[in-house]
């Protein structure tokens, strides 16, 4: 999960797909995934793992790494309620 | 909030967080909560608006906790013990009345007790047919926000707060000819309305955590930040809430050292800058574009050190009372870019926005068919986006074309950094990451808000207009 997602960030977000985006680089907090494209990766995580992250947990508070969105979408799919 | 609110403050969060007793602790932050929202609302010349409206503001605080509210560890009859615990608190400000003057905790003497009674009883039944209505739907909830959305809509527009007035004073048997849009000059309510908003979204999601009536009302209108934030959310605030622990000697050196900072920036710094800063007065009075220049340098200080440092005594009240309020500022001026600048002024107004308004607008427009291009979907969230917080400051031309002003500097940006993106060879990572080219970014942007400011510092577009030309010699 977490290559896949790291895989779609590099291509369709950073349009460079020979960038290879660590799984504890910061994403938001460091500015490299701006918030129009933070929405475009929640739809794609929506799409792809069946999970919704709402428009209010789309900041570094919630996640902020490539491992953190992992986790998230884990405990989501595990019905942890938070 | 003026030396004496800001001593006070400090010295009740102190006294509050110095208690062992959580229960008292929870209490005393209530009390103090709902004492402040009176307290601090300035006279108007409606007769006893400055009763009514902290009352409204309350109200509908605790319509929207029956609206939204979850089974927690709080029993019933502790929920009712802090209805009631607030409709004293009420009362007992109401009967200041009948007190000498100089004793009224609110600017004007009270209304008279029955009719506050009576308000209490009708608030009460309003309480009870929202909580027979949530069985049954959520147009409540709707209702609510609509109320809200309408109540912050005429509070932010000169003609609909002067109509509201006159007819206030037809009411009151007062002239309604003298109304004026100053007469609803309601203390905080652009803040408390968006952490009702925010909790009436939050709802609709199921993202709302469980809260108690006390819980809920001491988030809302919690005292330090009831004036100027920052906009705290329900779920962090209520961590902090739930944990206070007796405050420590560091944290009471922080917190002390805080305010003392804000105070200096609010009421030295920003103060005296005021006597030169840009105004519509002396906007006209100054010939040379060089002194209008120096009049805007001095206005894009002043309300960075005003409002920052009210956030300073905000924050450092909140460390006196045990809590970690979120921050409004990060050095601003000494960013590279507009979105980092956005990320660092009045930050949690701005997370508001982009969480209630920019990501569920970008999802609908991402997801909708034929789809749109991505540059226009960008370009109408960021553009909307910041009319809707210029409007927030106001419903003017002035702020509108502010809001404008900052859409399309987001925008443009958003399309540079894609360009550059495509481009890396134009502008190296080596070249892009030297020094000059950060120092020339960071003067670039610092200009572009100043100059942005004009906008927001006077109130007429022809006089924006004109001060833009003569700015740059035309």
């Amino acid at each position: 999960m977490k290559e896949q997602i790291a895989r779609y960030i590099a291509g369709e977000i950073l349009k460079d797909s020979t960038r290879v985006v660590m799984k504890d680089e910061p994403l938001v907090s460091s500015g490299l995934i701006d918030s129009f494209s933070l929405v475009d990766l929640a739809l794609y995580v929506e799409d792809t793992f069946g999970v919704r992250i709402e428009d209010t947990e789309l900041t570094s508070a919630v996640f902020d790494t490539v491992e953190q969105l992992a986790e998230l979408i884990s405990r989501r799919r595990a019905g942890v309620v938070e | 909030m003026s030396l004496v609110h800001i001593t006070v403050f400090g010295l009740v969060a102190a006294l509050i967080s110095a208690s062992r007793n959580s229960r008292r602790r929870g209490w005393g932050l209530l009390a103090g909560s709902v004492l402040a929202v009176y307290w601090l609302q300035p006279a108007t010349p409606v007769r006893h608006f400055d009763f009514w409206l902290p009352t409204i503001a309350l109200a509908l605080t605790i319509f929207v906790w029956v609206a939204t509210h979850r089974k927690t560890s709080f029993s019933v009859r502790a929920e009712i013990l802090t209805a009631l615990v607030i409709a004293v608190l009420v009362l007992a400000v109401g009967f200041t009345r009948y007190l000498t003057i100089g004793w009224h905790l609110t600017q004007t003497r009270p209304p008279n007790a029955l009719s506050i009674l009576v308000a209490l009883i009708g608030l009460g039944l309003i309480s009870f047919l929202l909580l027979w209505i949530r069985r049954k739907s959520q147009l409540g909830l709707w209702l609510l926000a609509s109320i809200i959305l309408g109540l912050f809509i005429i509070t932010k527009s000169d003609p609909l707060a002067t109509w509201v007035s006159s007819v206030a004073r037809v009411w009151s048997g007062q002239l309604p000819e003298l109304a004026s849009s100053a007469d609803m000059s309601w203390l905080g309510f652009s803040y408390i309305a968006l952490r009702l908003l925010h909790t009436l979204r939050d709802q609709t999601t199921g993202r709302l955590p469980a809260l108690s009536l006390r819980e809920y009302v001491t988030f809302v209108i919690f005292f330090p930040a009831l004036t100027a934030g920052p906009i705290d959310r329900a779920e962090r605030f209520v961590r902090d809430l739930r944990v206070a622990r007796r405050i420590t000697a560091i944290q009471a050196v922080e917190g002390v050292t805080r305010i003392i900072l804000g105070l200096f920036k609010k009421f030295v710094l920003a103060d005296s800058l005021a006597m030169i800063a840009l105004n519509a007065t002396n906007a006209l009075q100054v010939k040379s574009s060089l002194w209008l220049w120096v009049l805007l340098y001095a206005y894009a200080a002043q309300i960075y050190l005003d409002f920052s440092g009210y956030t300073d005594v905000a924050v450092g009240i909140g460390r006196l009372a045990g809590f970690k309020l979120p921050e409004n500022f990060d050095r601003p001026y000494l960013k590279p870019n507009i979105v980092a600048f956005w990320n660092s002024w009045h930050i949690t107004m701005a997370k508001w926005f982009r969480a209630y308004h920019f990501n569920p607008l970008t999802r609908f427009l991402l997801r909708r068919k034929p789809k749109l291009l991505p540059w226009m979907v960008i370009f109408l969230a960021q553009i909307s986006t910041m009319v809707l917080i210029g409007l927030w400051h106001g419903i003017t031309w002035n702020f509108l074309a502010w809001g404008i002003w900052h859409g399309m500097g987001l925008f443009i940006h958003n399309r540079w950094a894609a360009f550059l993106k495509a481009h890396s060879h134009l502008l190296p990572p080596s070249l892009r990451s030297s020094r000059a080219v950060k120092a020339a970014s960071v003067l670039l942007t610092f200009h572009f808000v100043t100059v942005g400011w004009v906008w927001f510092a006077l109130p007429e577009i022809s006089l924006s207009m004109n001060v833009l030309g003569r700015l740059f010699g035309m």
